[in-house]
């Protein structure tokens, strides 16, 4: 596993080397943004530890530069800045996750192992519907090539309309497919996750067949080659 | 309260009383009234003595005119008389009875500058009228003309004598050795009732108009100094946290002073965001070295790497506090008015959240009204809920629920449970305390729920732990919202 270390600190930079030499990973250094930057773009890594506070260009503009050229490498970030203000920054600008110093070594390795888990088998079969593209085995999806952030409930039932798509889906179908148990059904439910999907797809995307359901389809104009 | 009554004590003594005249420093509303009334009074005053003066004056100048007359009429009777006597024959009624208040007399002028009476009206009987000693000199002096004077005339006793209003003239007899003095009298006390009455009047005239003088200054003073009132309890607003700045529109003289109200206000704001910047700074610049030292020590074992270990931990808990006072001051000092969309908060952290703990497939489920909006900064709610959140997470099972309303009372609750192990009643408190953490073995600072508690207390809410119908821990939170209809 190949794992890009952009950190500026050259004793945290050390000490993480040899960490990571030691966990059985492939580690590069860039000690600044324009470094990580080159070296991100160029070389496939399975992984990339960004810290936020950088000289030239800093973590977040790095960030959002890869994600902007499409680099969709795992990265997770570190930074000095625990306000969650400041987290979600972070995962606005593309990351996966991210470590507040000061951290422990072995809890940054862990965080790696579980990012590597989640992001083996991206490049799978995925499902399209117009502009909507979902990558199951990556749980990602996607609007005409930007990422959606969905929370799990929106991401099934999204899932299950593409899978569906095309067809009237009636509430009661969706509401079992969304929850595993018997769990909070009220009648509710699917128009709160219906509307909140809508919200982040585009509204035209789901039709509301009135007494019936739900459909999904494709834009007016979109080809599924699109 | 003892500051309180040691000023009441102050205010009582004698020494004090300058406050009631306006020293500066004092009250400026009892400074202009007592000011303006004090030359209301003057001038009110002035104007009672010039009025009741010149009253007087003009009734004196009757007085005079009829003096005049009597003495033109004795010197022309004396002239007459054919023996080259001085007794005229007046046909007067008043100076033919007895002390009728209406008197004349003729005198001689000595050369040893003794006054001889040659002749007197009947209502004098035998009574010399009493004459001022230098009368002879300035009659001299003014040769021929007419000098009236005030003196007392032979009527009562020597309390009440009756006051007369005298004139007097010399002049030069044809056939007469001597010059001779003419003198007319009469009673001025009639005159001297009317100037009092006519003072009387006045005067209750002139404290009424002062009265309502006083009153028109007092209205003015509050009315005119109302702005000032104003600006005294907007920046009470200010201070305790009300609004941030002063916001409402002045009177010319007192805008500047607003204006640089607001300058100041501005400049404070300044500093304090400088100062929370440079405590920000040079917190995170310490922690990339505090994960150094404790790395690094965490690798080898002895008596040096254990101190480091420690040490650092001090180093970090000092860190993270004097990061929660900058935020806390920056609080303080912001967010007034501000609202959040509660929705937007809980989806972003929600997705967010989710994705940090993939691994356990933890799937949050949240519920809030579009409408619902937090009465605070968002990066606030961010840390509120985030940390709430991030617990809840890190101790469920699977799953964490999130449910949010208002009561449309500007109040809202949030409701953050799990489906994990919960937490006893006994601990409850403890995960409260800064710094505490019950599981180790958790990744995060544990300062988490401290962190949460202070928050909603600083916006006025409460956050309560209890048990979830879920099974874990089920923490809720009181927020002051602003829900749109």
């Amino acid at each position: 596993m190949r794992v890009l270390l952009v950190e500026d600190d050259a004793d945290l930079s050390r000490q993480l080397k040899a960490a990571l030499g030691d966990a059985g990973y492939a580690v590069d250094h860039a000690p600044d943004g324009e470094e990580a930057h080159y070296l991100g773009q160029n070389e496939p890594y399975d992984v990339i530890v960004l810290d936020l506070g950088l000289p030239k260009i800093d973590g977040v503009s790095v960030l959002e530069r890869w994600r902007r050229e499409g680099k969709a490498t795992p990265v997770l970030i570190l930074t000095a800045r625990g306000a969650w203000s400041d987290k979600v920054a972070g995962f606005d600008a593309g990351a996966d996750d991210y470590l507040t110093k000061p951290f422990h070594t072995e809890e940054l390795l862990a965080r790696l192992r579980a990012l590597l888990r989640r992001s083996a088998g991206i490049a799978s079969a995925t499902l399209a519907c117009g502009g909507l593209r979902l990558d199951p085995r990556a749980a990602r999806a996607s609007v005409n090539g930007e990422p959606l952030r969905l929370t799990s409930l929106e991401y099934r039932l999204l899932h299950y309309m593409m899978m569906h798509q095309g067809r009237v889906i009636s509430r009661t179908e969706l509401v079992e497919h969304l929850y595993d148990q018997d769990f909070d059904r009220d009648s509710n439910t699917i128009e709160v996750f219906i509307g909140r999907v809508r919200k982040k797809v585009g509204s035209d995307r789901i039709e509301t067949v009135r007494g019936l359901g739900y459909r999904l389809t494709p834009l007016a104009g979109e080809s599924e080659a699109a | 309260m003892t500051g309180q009554a040691a000023s009441n004590r102050r205010a009582k003594r004698p020494q004090d009383w300058g406050r009631w005249f306006g020293r500066p420093g004092r009250s400026l509303t009892r400074r202009l009234i007592w000011l303006a009334s004090a030359w209301i009074l003057v001038a009110l005053v002035v104007a009672a003595l010039v009025l009741t003066q010149a009253f007087q004056e003009s009734a004196l100048r009757r007085l005079g005119a009829m003096l005049n007359e009597t003495i033109d009429e004795i010197v022309v009777g004396a002239s007459r008389t054919p023996h080259g006597g001085l007794a005229p024959q007046i046909q007067d009624a008043r100076t033919l009875r007895l002390l009728s208040g209406k008197y004349w007399q003729i005198m001689e002028v000595r050369p040893d500058g003794r006054l001889v009476s040659l002749a007197r009206s009947n209502s004098l009987w035998s009574y010399d009228l009493t004459l001022p000693p230098d009368l002879p000199e300035r009659l001299n002096a003014a040769f021929g003309d007419v000098i009236t004077f005030n003196t007392t005339g032979p009527k009562g006793d020597a309390e009440t004598r009756e006051p007369l209003r005298v004139a007097a003239s010399m002049k030069s007899i044809p056939r007469h050795e001597h010059p001779v003095i003419f003198i007319a009298a009469i009673d001025r006390s009639e005159v001297d009732a009317d100037t009092r009455q006519f003072a009387r009047v006045t005067l209750t005239a002139l404290l009424i108009l002062g009265l309502g003088l006083v009153s028109a200054v007092f209205i003015q003073v509050r009315i005119g100094l109302r702005p000032l009132f104003d600006l005294r309890d907007e920046i009470a607003d200010v201070r305790k946290g009300k609004s941030a700045r002063i916001g409402r529109s002045y009177p010319l003289e007192i805008k500047p002073l607003a204006e640089q109200v607001n300058r100041l206000l501005d400049h404070n704001q300044e500093v304090v965001d400088r100062q929370r910047t440079h405590v920000g700074n040079l917190a995170h610049a310490l922690k990339t070295p505090i994960s150094v030292m404790l790395a690094e020590a965490g690798t080898t074992q002895g008596d040096l790497p254990e101190l480091v270990r420690r040490q650092t931990k001090v180093m970090q808990g000092q860190v993270d506090h004097h990061l929660r006072r900058a935020r806390a001051a920056a609080r303080a000092a912001h967010g007034l008015g501000e609202t959040t969309p509660v929705a937007e908060v809980l989806d972003e952290l929600a997705v967010m959240i989710e994705q940090v703990f993939r691994a356990k497939d933890v799937e949050i489920d949240w519920r809030a009204p579009d409408s619902l909006s937090f009465l605070g900064e968002r990066q606030d709610l961010q840390e509120i809920l985030g940390n709430l959140i991030e617990n809840a997470a890190k101790f469920s099972k699977r799953r964490v629920r999130i449910s949010a309303g208002g009561n449309g009372l500007g109040q809202m609750v949030l409701v953050v449970e799990d489906d994990g192990q919960g937490l006893p009643a006994d601990q409850r408190d403890t995960v409260m305390q800064r710094g505490a953490r019950l599981d180790e073995s958790a990744p995060g600072s544990g300062l988490g729920l401290s962190i949460v508690d202070d928050l909603t207390r600083a916006y006025g809410g409460r956050l309560t732990l209890a048990d979830s119908d879920m099974g874990g821990l089920k923490a809720v939170l009181e927020l002051p919202a602003a829900q749109a209809d």
